[in-house]
């Protein structure tokens, strides 16, 4: 009925403006139909998007013969997505800046010396052999290099070239990491040759968290040093062919820098990927390719002309699965998207301004907000609740923290003010639901660990009348004619970022719908991306929908590290972690204290326990939701994605981890 | 001596323009909260989570006097004056560092200019030509019909024409590509013929929006002209219709569409933002826009300068050959 | 009255049409009690047209018909307050620079010069995506007769330049009129008429404007527009998803709009060249 209504309406729409375009311009015609000659002939080579909208992925053939437009054959050729077309095509030196290492050059060709385990929460030596033995006071580490990885000229990757990037970094002011591995490494040196002697200048327990890869990826990418030592700066070397570690090598890039193609190397096995798996990629083509607006993205996607996007928004996802059938996302139905991004979104406070300040004011805002419409409006009512502030509920950290402290949680109580308590937190989220969910039609699992899965441990308690107490306790004032902050009328700023982050903005814009209901007085904002950076380095702003949140490692070192009270600025400087200005002093003493042991020891797990607790009773930021990413697959032509079915890892094609992810698709033919 | 104090004023004019514009370009992203390293440091961190906050220090105080960003106000506005305005360097750009901004600029002006340029010419030459008809042949059926579509469709936002081609002829019908994608590792061919297909969407809907304004515009002109008396005489005299039209009414009527043409051209830079950013296609205009999210103040500044030198001097040279090609005009 | 609409021609009456319908529904049904269409979950979401809602509901659960008068009384606010603010600024600098002479006159005919060169979109968009967290319906209105007050200037010291050549103000002057007075009572009726015009031409370029900034994400994100309205839908996946009760009626009414606007404008044009003949 829909799809008629549709078909119905764009064929009027068509005939109406074909209509007037002849009306308009008959003369055009000829002029118009004199260059269409040339272009139809090369047509069907030149674009394959000839194919109608409509067609099924049933009729699509997937066999031989089939060629892509930069002339690989479709079955051999895997087609990925790229955020980030570049402005400097041809460029893949890592250390130059303005690489767009997202564009398929660290997921495929990059060396890293420490990769990321998503699953399992832990990293693996990629160049590194293990992780770095470091001696009793965390100054001086021995990392040992893996035998056997070549670059694809064919000389061995050894602790020369390890040793050679370090000291590259630290020797060219060009390289933007150039004062930081200055101020940090007292020396690296080669001991052997499968041997790197790193001496820090501090104490440095962290070694592989801070230069290997734990989200997204690391800047420190090891390089070769038969190649780049010849160079006279390798700030400013393109390194238009490069020579890598990586599976893959490039074969072609447009000089417009919206693709990127890259083929399998011969000797695969002595890649980075061939030495850790063992394991033969499939694809013997990679094209990253960068696809413009929503549109068209989800089109092409629709018409298989890409085989995995990046993320999309839920309405996008539910019209390309409804269209193609081939398509899918983490879960086959309703929730579709994975909840294990480790940002969690919500809302972020000032602390440097009164009244966001104080504690009993932020428990206020929370409470005054109802997280079930929340959740509906943001996503339907898909994601997993992330209520702790800081840490994310990856899947991870679900088992690591939020489920131990469930206990904790049900004792915890807030003082009101006036004699009586509550007891925030809010265990029924879940389950209520899953039966809204269900009343709606959807298909929701019934099985409590499911349902532990899809929506989390709980959520804060809705509870307006403890709000109004505590907004109260934290210095407001209740009048007739609405809430009053010393003596004046009290009004704030909710400011989200426009048009990017899907998640944060509809999620600041469901608290503005809150808490104008709770009868708070907020004016609601956007920003675009060119102010939205620098007002949250220098506390430009009120209640906003930052996300100064993480979790990937059971050490939460990296996750807090920037919550330092030490690291707060006054307002209108730009400072350096610490944009909310969040001043906990017990908080503080837990970071420096753990700063000092190692991520392994039993005492770093307990001061996250204790950081958490802290955190949970100041509230410095709200959650609301992990990072709940849609991120879809077509398996027209690739199959055995990571889904909910077959978690081997996670969807996250961005992530330098890609190629331990892209090494299990299996071709369909 | 009338054309001498005529052309420095006009010179003096045509360089005060270009300086304040460029002025006003170059201080208003400044006066905002919008840093280039801080954008930087921002899109680190929203990719791979928070920094480490010695690393961040230290970054932040690096990438500053690498990008010129340490001197006061005033000392970075004189070297863009002196570097960008009068040697045509805008420094290198922020976001694709140290790359030149000049460079980036080059490799995406030709397919603006391209697909612009052919636009503007065969809207003028569309738009003159049924314009001419209409206004000579006023009370003809036809001429009605396409004036009144011409005004139909040229007071549409732009970017409505572009957004209903896009979802009709893309979208629903399929008949043009989604992706913009240009063929430049085949051969000449192969680029060329790419090249085309991927701009015809777009060219259509400057195309439709350009004509219209021509047809109006040509249209009052020639019917005004078509009623002088020279245009009578010629038809007492017995003249075919058609040579009245193009020897006497063309002629007169041209003469203003010809600077007005002059001028569009000089505007199309402006003007090929909102086709590029509606199409994906390559071009200035798209850098722009990803230049301002960025603040990359470098790029900004050189697409804008760029733009503004190539309109006021379009003014500059129509002011200048008017006279000569209209003997009606003198300098004033 | 009477004479003036026996007077005009087609297009100034159907312009007139088409303009006094889209006010009415902007100033006068937009005042009929109705629940604020920009909250969200008001109502069911993405329901077809039907009794009840006209033309159905959005997936954020807003009534698409409020939403669309919202936008239209919000689009035609902005263009009028920028058309206003442009044209009294620009009568204003024009007859002081053609009334002043000299120094004067040269440094504003610069400044106006440079602003009509200046290409326009390129600037606003940047002015607009740093203020975007700011700005207000007066802060875009603000920005956007930045560009809109040059043209008359540049047009009034033209005329005013061409009356002061002619005898009757020198006439007026030594009658013992004061310059004000003679700005007022000869010259500010000549003005008014060419005016009346441009300041509908105006509204049309602001409305435009910020509906094409709007589309680009550029507008305020609070403000119902109809450039926004169409962002809005666009950026919940509308057309994809067949939601054509959604983004059609910001499409159609804006493209009415600037037909009706445009016709007004070239009728009355036209109207003022037929009157001047006779």
């Amino acid at each position: 009925m829909q799809k008629s209504f549709k078909k119905m309406t764009a064929i009027l729409l068509a005939v109406l403006l074909v209509v007037t375009c002849f009306a308009a311009c008959t003369p055009t015609t000829p002029a118009e139909s004199t260059s269409t000659p040339e272009s139809t002939a090369d047509a069907p080579v030149e674009s394959t998007p000839e194919e109608p909208a409509e067609s099924t992925p049933e009729e699509a053939p997937t066999g031989d013969g089939e060629m892509t437009d930069v002339g690989t054959p479709r079955a051999e050729t895997l087609i990925v997505e790229t955020q980030t077309p570049t402005d400097v095509p041809g460029q893949f030196n890592s250390y130059m800046q303005g690489t767009q290492m997202g564009f398929g050059i660290h997921q495929l060709m990059s060396a890293m010396m420490w990769e990321m385990d998503t699953v399992a929460a832990e990293q693996f030596g990629e160049v590194a052999d293990g992780m770095p033995e470091s001696n009793a006071d965390f100054t001086e580490h021995m990392v040992k290099i893996r035998q056997g990885i070549k670059w694809s000229d064919g000389e061995d990757l050894n602790a020369e070239d390890v040793a050679f990037t370090f000291n590259m970094i630290m020797s060219n002011p060009g390289i933007s990491q150039c004062d930081y591995y200055n101020q940090t490494f007292e020396s690296v040196e080669v001991a052997d040759d499968y041997t790197v002697k790193i001496v820090t200048k501090e104490a440095f327990p962290r070694l592989a968290q801070t230069f290997g890869v734990t989200i997204w990826g690391n800047d420190l990418r090891i390089v070769p040093e038969h190649i780049y030592s010849q160079q006279a700066d390798t700030s400013t070397f393109k390194d238009e062919n490069p020579v890598v570690a990586g599976p893959y090598t490039v074969k072609d890039y447009d000089p417009l820098g919206m693709w990127i193609l890259y083929e399998l190397r011969e000797d695969w096995d002595a890649s980075t990927l061939g030495v850790v798996t063992g394991k033969q990629p499939k694809a013997k083509y990679v094209w990253f390719r960068a696809l413009g607006d929503d549109n068209t993205r989800q089109m092409a996607l629709i018409n298989n002309e890409v085989d995995i996007l990046c993320e999309v928004t839920p309405e996008i996802l539910e019209v390309m699965v409804a269209q193609n059938p081939n398509i899918a996302a983490w879960y086959k139905d309703f929730p579709y998207a994975t909840s294990d991004d480790p940002c969690s979104k919500g809302i972020s406070f000032q602390m440097a301004k009164a009244p966001f300040d104080n504690a009993d004011f932020r428990w206020g805002i929370t409470l005054a907000m109802n997280f079930d419409e929340i959740s509906m409006s943001i996503f339907d009512g898909a994601g997993r609740a992330s209520p702790f502030p800081i840490l994310t509920a990856t899947g991870a950290m679900m088992e690591a923290y939020y489920e131990p402290l469930v206990p904790w949680l049900e004792e915890f109580t807030l003082d009101l003010g006036d004699g009586t308590t509550v007891a925030p937190f809010d265990p029924g989220y879940g389950q209520r639901m899953a039966d809204a969910l269900t009343a709606q039609g959807r298909d929701i699992p019934t099985d409590e660990a499911s349902l532990l899965d899809m929506f989390g441990i709980g959520c804060w308690k809705y509870d307006p009348e403890a709000a109004e107490k505590l907004l109260i306790k934290g210095g407001l004032e209740k009048r007739d004619d609405g809430w009053y902050f010393e003596g004046n009328p009290f009004t704030f700023n909710m400011t989200y970022l426009a048009d990017t982050e899907v998640q944060a903005g509809r999620g600041l814009q469901a608290a503005y719908d809150q808490l104008k209901e709770f009868g708070l007085n907020v004016n609601l904002a956007s920003e675009s991306s060119a102010t939205w950076d620098t007002n949250a380095a220098i506390g430009n702003y009120e209640v906003a929908g930052y996300w100064p949140t993480g979790g990937i490692t059971k050490d939460l070192y990296s996750v807090i590290r920037g919550w330092d009270a030490d690291l707060i600025v006054p307002l209108g400087e730009r400072g350096s972690g610490q944009a909310s200005r969040w001043n906990n002093a017990e908080a503080t003493a837990i970071i420096k204290e753990l700063s000092t042991i190692s991520p392994e020891d039993d005492r770093a797990y307990e001061l996250g326990m204790d950081f958490m607790k802290v955190a949970i009773a100041d509230m410095p930021f709200i959650g609301f939701h992990s990072g709940v990413k849609y991120v879809p697959t077509n398996s027209t032509y690739w199959t055995n994605y990571p889904n909910a079915d077959n978690p081997y890892n996670g969807p996250w094609w961005w992530w330098s981890c890609f190629k331990y992810i892209m090494v299990d698709f299996t071709p369909v033919a | 001596m009338k054309f001498r104090k005529f052309l420095g004023l006009r010179l003096l004019t045509w360089a005060l323009t270009i300086l304040i514009g460029v002025t006003f370009v170059f201080f208003i992203p400044r006066m905002f909260p919008s840093d280039p390293v801080e954008s930087m440091i921002g899109q680190i961190q929203s990719r791979s989570g928070q920094m480490d906050p010695a690393q961040m220090e230290a970054m932040r105080a690096q990438l500053r006097v690498q990008f010129g960003l340490d001197g006061s106000l005033i000392e970075q506005y004189g070297s863009f004056l002196w570097n960008g305005l009068l040697h045509f360097d805008f420094g290198p750009s922020l976001m694709s560092f140290p790359t030149p901004a000049g460079e980036i600029i080059a490799t995406y002006l030709p397919y603006t200019l391209i697909l612009c340029l052919t636009s503007t010419f065969l809207a003028w030459l569309i738009g003159n030509l049924i314009g001419l008809r209409a206004g000579f042949q006023k009370n003809k059926r036809s001429s009605k019909i396409m004036e009144s579509v011409a005004i139909c469709i040229y007071p549409i936002p732009y970017f409505i024409v572009a957004l209903v081609l896009q979802i009709v002829f893309a979208f629903v019908l399929g008949w043009f590509p989604l992706i913009t994608t240009i063929n430049q590792s085949g051969g000449t061919w192969e680029f060329l013929s790419s090249l085309l297909w991927a701009s015809i969407l777009p060219a259509i809907s400057l195309l439709l929006i350009g004509t219209g304004w021509w047809i109006i515009s040509m249209k009052s002109l020639s019917s005004s002209t078509a009623e002088e008396d020279f245009v009578m005489f010629a038809r007492l005299r017995g003249l075919p219709e058609k040579s009245i039209s193009n020897r006497y009414v063309l002629r007169n009527s041209i003469i203003p569409q010809i600077t007005a043409l002059g001028m569009s051209l000089g505007g199309v830079f402006g003007g090929s933002i909102m086709t590029e950013i509606m199409f994906g296609y390559p071009g200035v205009g798209m850098l722009i826009q990803k230049a301002i999210m960025a603040s990359d103040y470098n790029m900004i500044l050189g697409c804008i300068t760029i733009s503004i030198v190539a309109i006021s001097t379009a003014t500059l040279i129509v002011d200048l050959i008017n006279p000569f090609i209209d003997p009606r005009i003198r300098y004033s | 009255m009477r004479k003036f609409w026996k007077n005009s021609n087609g297009r100034l009456k159907a312009g007139l049409i088409i303009t006094f319908i889209f006010l009415v529904i902007g100033f006068i049904v937009y005042l009929f009690p109705h629940e604020d269409p920009f909250s969200k979950n008001t109502y069911p979401t993405k329901l077809l047209p039907n009794m009840e809602h006209w033309l159905g509901t959005t997936s954020m659960g807003q009534d698409v018909l409020w939403l669309l008068i919202e936008a239209i009384h919000n689009s035609l606010f902005i263009g009028l307050i920028v058309a206003t603010i442009g044209t009294v600024v620009g009568v204003f600098v024009g007859l002081l620079a053609g009334f002043a002479g000299g120094v004067l006159d040269r440094v504003l005919t610069v400044i106006t010069d440079t602003f009509i060169v200046i290409p326009s979109l390129p600037i606003l968009i940047l002015m607009t995506s740093l203020m975007k967290g700011s700005s207000t319906v007066i802060m875009m209105a603000l920005v956007l007769a930045l560009f809109a007050w040059p043209w008359p200037s540049r047009q009034i010291r033209a005329m005013s330049l061409s009356l002061k050549e002619r005898g009757f103000i020198d006439t007026a002057w030594f009658s013992g009129e004061g310059t004000i007075q003679v700005i007022i009572t000869e010259i500010l009726p000549f003005a008014l008429t060419w005016s009346l015009s441009n300041f509908m031409n105006a509204t049309l370029s602001a409305i435009a404007s910020e509906s094409s900034l709007a589309v680009l994400g550029l507008s305020p994100g609070n403000l119902v527009s109809l450039g926004n309205m169409i962002n809005w839908a666009m950026e919940r996946n509308a057309v994809m998803a067949g939601l054509w009760h959604w983004i059609i009626p910001p499409i159609a009414a804006t493209v009415l709009l600037f037909i009706g606007l445009f016709l007004l404008i070239t009728g009355y044009n036209d109207y003022l060249t037929m009157r001047r003949g006779k």
